[in-house]
């Protein structure tokens, strides 16, 4: 799988961005319903210390006039957003403990692809 | 509580002491023959949802001229077609052809957008020609119908209001009363946010397998936090469900927190919505009978706005960022409901926003998924006879208000003072 291109001050979150940054909810729920305890870790562990530089980075542009790399951060920081509870409150569980099925929920947040 | 500030809005006569809502309500258990007893379905479809007004839309899902949006109510038994008209009125109409009855508008969901081009909306059975205020406007080889008086042809009307943008509707062909008057002081004490501003939606649904009530009653109390939402919301401390007040059919009550145990990239995100002017707490912005005290630890109003729609305004006092969240339960039968849950924001400014509300919006998504949990095995615990009543505490007094409103109307009480 060839390495997803980010601004060149988060290049070392490539492989992150390989498995976690997509560009709908429903991928990315996708995503995180597979992943294990040791995944969610690891995406938090590289993820977090970079959050605030990446919050910082987004700060003054807006979503639709992102460039293909920051459109790539974005997806992968709209991942972190979804997946940081799983690490830091469900205990790298997918789903969350005693929760509905997931995947029955469906997703429609207006003009939005979801 | 602050008498005086409700006072000053006109509503004192609507607050309640935990006293006076045992006085007028009582403490005694309330019967789930409601739920249990598939015979009352169809009172409620008859006395309820084709009597009361309901609210189907927001203005803003449908902004140009020609938007429109159809919703599938089985409960109804109709497909409705919410459209804004060339004058900028919106209307609903059956989402039926008045040739003979094949919906004009297909469907895919239980909700379905488009635009009408050029204002008309065309039945691809046989082309007949709608425009969007309702009218008949063209019907192939019409010579050839011998007689037809196409004026009298128009797609089939509902009755259709607006309250704040949130888009209401009528089955009843002469409504017991106008939306204003139903709504009442539900109205007063509501009116005035600017909803209009939060276009932002997430909007999530789901069929659930149980009675429309079991589903709207979980959603309609604070007890269960600390243990449902132990996951989701940890530690959430210092809740406090109060301000209770009645008004007619509605309801409505206040929901303080002393927060959670915030997770370290909640309080990222946070710290970066409270920074912005758009996005930061706003009790500013509250109705003045709404935390007419002024508490730091209000986290949002709760009403139940009879018979199906809870709209909590938290103004970003509560959930950051969010401005309000609604919850709707359409019955699809007796033992199946649709259940849709809304999370408003006012639009991103940038793409550091964006990330921050879909953070948020993932942590109310995954509380609502502990809450749904619940709803199914109550509905079988509920069906399997086990129990004959069930027991309410004084937070759950919403409970008990709407289920003493819907024994009224399916009594066949028409108005609700």
């Amino acid at each position: 799988m060839s390495s997803a291109t980010l601004p060149p001050a988060f290049q070392d979150l490539a492989p992150f961005a390989d498995k976690w940054a997509r560009p709908t909810e429903q991928a990315r729920s996708e995503i995180r319903w597979g992943a294990s305890p040791a995944d969610f870790a690891g995406f938090y562990e590289a993820f977090m210390p970079k959050l605030d530089e990446t919050l910082v980075f987004l700060a003054d542009r807006p979503v639709c006039e992102l460039s293909v790399e920051e459109e790539n951060l974005f997806h992968l920081a709209c991942a972190f957003a979804e997946a940081a509870p799983h690490h830091e409150l469900y205990r790298g569980s997918a789903e969350v403990p005693h929760s509905f099925d997931a995947r029955r929920f469906v997703a429609a947040h207006g003009q939005e692809e979801t | 509580m602050s008498l005086a500030n409700g006072a000053a809005a006109g509503l004192s006569h609507i607050q309640r002491s935990v006293e006076d809502v045992r006085a007028e309500l009582g403490v005694a258990p309330v019967s789930v023959e409601s739920i249990r007893n598939p015979d009352i379905y169809s009172d409620e479809q008859e006395r309820i949802f084709r009597k009361c007004w309901l609210k189907v839309a927001t203005a803003w899902e449908l902004p140009k001229s020609g938007d429109y949006k159809v919703k599938e109510l089985e409960v109804a038994g109709a497909s409705v077609l919410i459209i804004r008209g060339k004058e900028d009125k919106i209307r609903a109409f059956h989402n039926v052809c008045t040739h003979r009855g094949n919906k004009v508008v297909p469907t895919s969901d239980f909700e379905t957008f488009g635009h009408a081009r050029a204002n008309v909306v065309t039945c691809r059975f046989h082309g007949w020609v709608f425009g969007s205020d309702g009218a008949l406007r063209s019907v192939p080889l019409k010579e050839r119908f011998g007689e037809i008086d196409t004026s009298c042809l128009g797609l089939r009307e509902i009755a259709c209001d607006i309250w704040e943008g949130f888009i209401f509707i009528n089955f009843d062909p002469v409504p017991a009363q106008s939306l204003k008057d139903y709504l009442g002081d539900f109205a007063t004490l509501f009116g005035g946010y600017p909803y209009h501003e939060a276009t932002t939606a997430f909007r999530y649904s789901t069929v659930l397998n149980c009675n429309w009530k079991v589903a709207l009653y979980a959603f309609s109390e604070g007890y269960h936090v600390p243990t449902i939402h132990a996951g989701s919301l940890p530690g959430f401390s210092g809740i406090e469900h109060t301000d209770f007040k009645i008004m007619g059919p509605h309801a409505s009550s206040a929901i303080y927190g002393g927060g959670m145990k915030t997770a370290q990239s909640t309080q990222k995100f946070a710290a970066l919505l409270h920074k912005s002017e758009r996005h930061r707490p706003h009790p500013d912005l509250l109705p003045a009978a709404i935390n007419a005290a002024g508490r730091d630890d209000f986290q949002f109003e709760l009403p139940n706005v009879f018979p199906n729609f809870l709209l909590h305004l938290a103004s970003g006092c509560g959930y950051p960022g969010m401005a309000y969240f609604t919850h709707q339960f359409w019955p699809l039968e007796h033992s199946k409901t649709l259940w849709e849950g809304i999370n408003y924001f006012r639009p991103a400014g940038s793409a550091a926003e964006k990330v921050a509300q879909i953070h948020v919006n993932a942590l109310h998504r995954n509380a609502w998924l502990e809450d749904t949990a619940t709803m199914e095995a109550t509905f079988s615990g509920v069906m399997s006879g086990a129990i004959d009543e069930i027991y309410l505490m004084d937070e759950e007094f919403l409970i008990r208000h709407a289920d003493r409103t819907q024994e009224r109307f399916r009594a066949g009480e028409a108005v609700i003072s």
